[in-house]
């Protein structure tokens, strides 16, 4: 391994835990701004089952950078105190990586998200999957997601979702 | 049958809480509802468009396999072994045109009959495959959404969809010829009852969406159907106008024809809830796990006529919209968990919106009364074999 790939990975991994850490603390802005500026950024929450019956159809569908502004304003504005909150905390761990070309990286990644109810107070699995994501190297030297997808292991979710997986 | 002991308040519009969490009467439901004379709808035909489709589901914990044949026909079978009862398919969906139960290889085609038995010399004398198909539950359909009932004393489906029956072909596209995209599933902490009894209802003041997307309300009617008390909406369809706060408006746009079908809900008695709204054709097959939990299939469809701009348009709509995770429904879903937990508490569920006389049952009611429900109340009340109180 050269000093550049161990770098590299560095990076990626950074990423992939500041997309975590902005989820688990609800901090919506901070998830946006770990995708590219570009129009078509996108992040997809989807069933395996679904995917692999060739059925395109997702949990979330945001398939431009509209809509992620848009799922900005859902959770901040038009969702607020209408649903029981709840914690999670997100597992992460990166299986695979491949350079695409000069400006973009195809990463794969393990994920399972506990969630605590704040009523209940119990803990449980909310979803186990893999993140397939590609990741735009900007010229400043940053990683940003360029696009996403959640592809869920479990394919009936114990709960409905606010937040992004 | 067993008697339940539960005293059913006098006024037609008041639930006894009781209903939505005991035991012993989530059990007696499972007999005279589940196992009763009412139609299930298990599947759509589109889900399984192609020679050799099959998908599987649990209807109330009984395995159902729903498979095309060959030559196109579809079916319902339990889903299980005809010899020791192994459970035969394993996956949700799939294509297959035989089905081996690996316990002792014992081989059926997608007609269920069994073609194929390995060693069947050591059989009991006289031993016949032909006596060995898949056992198979009444089942029938209606613009390709495919009932199943666990009865032999059903009435037809006809008699059971009633009056229903042109809102939901207006909801299946107008003649069934649909195009699955997907399925978005989930468990929600909730008696099956207070799951139907608030999806497909609206509660305007419930989402925030509305006010903040400009969203007029839909004027519309609402009426019961059958005795069963299945409940339909017909609504001309309320488009956004003016500003939202919403960036990709597409998430709301309608592109189909004619606003005029725009919004269809229909709620059949016992589980079902099916909708469509805007651009979003969604059929939700809805199952008890056990008297807390309920499991929800949100199927959704494009029509077959659709072009690839239109698919994905509804692909759009569908995903992000009303399911479990959408604009408009997410609070709902919570909701389900909220009002289940509340029915923990002494007393009687009220229903107060378009009641106008709690002595009388009414069957046609406005867009969003709550008084919608209380002829499949009343209909519950008397399948369960529960007294109302005397006046
Ligand atoms: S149980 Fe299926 S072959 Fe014996
Ligand atoms: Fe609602």
């Amino acid at each position: 391994m050269t000093q550049t790939d161990t770098a590299l990975e560095a990076a990626l991994d950074a990423l992939l835990l500041a997309d975590s850490s902005a989820l688990d603390g609800k901090d919506m802005e901070g998830w946006l701004a770990n995708y590219a500026e570009e129009d078509e950024a996108s992040y997809i929450c989807r069933s395996a089952e679904n995917s692999e019956n060739g059925l395109a159809l997702g949990f979330m569908y945001d398939d431009c950078r509209s809509r992620l502004e848009d799922r900005v304003t859902f959770v901040n504005d038009i969702w607020v105190g209408t649903f029981q909150d709840y914690r999670t905390r997100h597992f992460v761990q990166r299986v695979a990586y491949q350079r695409v070309d000069a400006s973009t990286i195809s990463m794969r990644s393990n994920f399972s998200v506990f969630m605590t109810p704040t009523d209940s107070g119990i803990t449980q699995v909310l979803a186990a999957g893999q993140y397939l994501d590609t990741i735009r190297l900007e010229k400043a030297g940053a990683l940003k997601l360029l696009s996403r997808r959640a592809e869920l292991d479990t394919s009936v979710l114990p709960r409905y979702l606010v937040y992004p997986i | 049958m067993t008697e339940i002991g539960l005293t059913w308040p006098k006024n037609f519009n008041e639930v006894p809480k009781a209903a939505f969490t005991r035991k012993d009467i989530y059990a007696e439901e499972m007999k005279r509802i589940f196992f009763g004379q009412e139609w299930h709808p298990v599947a759509h035909e589109s889900e399984l468009p192609n020679p050799g489709d099959f998908k599987t589901f649990r209807l109330a914990g009984v395995p159902l396999l729903i498979a095309r044949d060959r030559e196109g026909v579809v079916r319902v079978f339990y889903n299980a072994c005809s010899h020791r009862g192994n459970q035969l398919e394993t996956a949700v969906m799939g294509n297959k045109t035989e089905f081996e139960c690996p316990y002792h290889r014992w081989l059926f085609d997608a007609k269920g009959d069994l073609v194929g038995c390995p060693n069947h010399r050591d059989f009991l004398p006289g031993f016949d495959k032909s006596d060995y198909p898949l056992a198979q539950p009444r089942f029938d359909s209606f613009y390709g959404l495919i009932f199943v009932t666990l009865s032999a004393e059903t009435e037809t489906l006809t008699e059971f969809l009633g009056d229903s029956q042109n809102t939901l072909r207006e909801l299946l596209g107008g003649d069934g010829r649909l195009k699955l995209l997907g399925y978005q599933k989930v468990r929600y902490d909730s008696n099956w009852k207070s799951y139907t009894d608030n999806d497909g209802y609206h509660a305007p003041l419930l989402h925030q969406a509305f006010k903040l997307l400009n969203w007029q309300g839909g004027k519309g009617r609402q009426f019961a159907a059958t005795k069963h008390g299945h409940i339909c909406f017909e609504s001309a369809l309320s488009v956004v106008s003016g500003p939202t706060v919403l960036k990709d408006a597409s998430l709301i746009a309608f592109k189909g024809q004619d606003p005029s079908v725009g919004s269809r809900i229909v709620s059949l008695f016992p589980t079902f809830v099916s909708t469509k709204h805007l651009d979003v054709i969604n059929l939700r097959f809805a199952t008890p796990v056990d008297e807390e939990t309920v499991e929800v299939h949100y199927a959704y469809f494009a029509h077959q006529d659709d072009d690839e701009d239109m698919v994905l348009h509804r692909l759009r709509q569908s995903s992000n919209l009303l399911g479990p995770c959408g604009l408009i429904s997410m609070e709902d879903a919570s909701i389900f968990h909220r009002i289940h937990i509340g029915n923990h508490t002494p007393g009687n569920a009220i229903f107060q919106k378009g009641v106008h006389d709690q002595s009388k049952l009414e069957s046609e009611f406005l867009q969003n009364d709550e008084s919608g429900n209380l002829p499949r109340w009343e209909y519950y009340r008397s399948v369960m074999g529960f007294e109302r109180a005397e006046a």
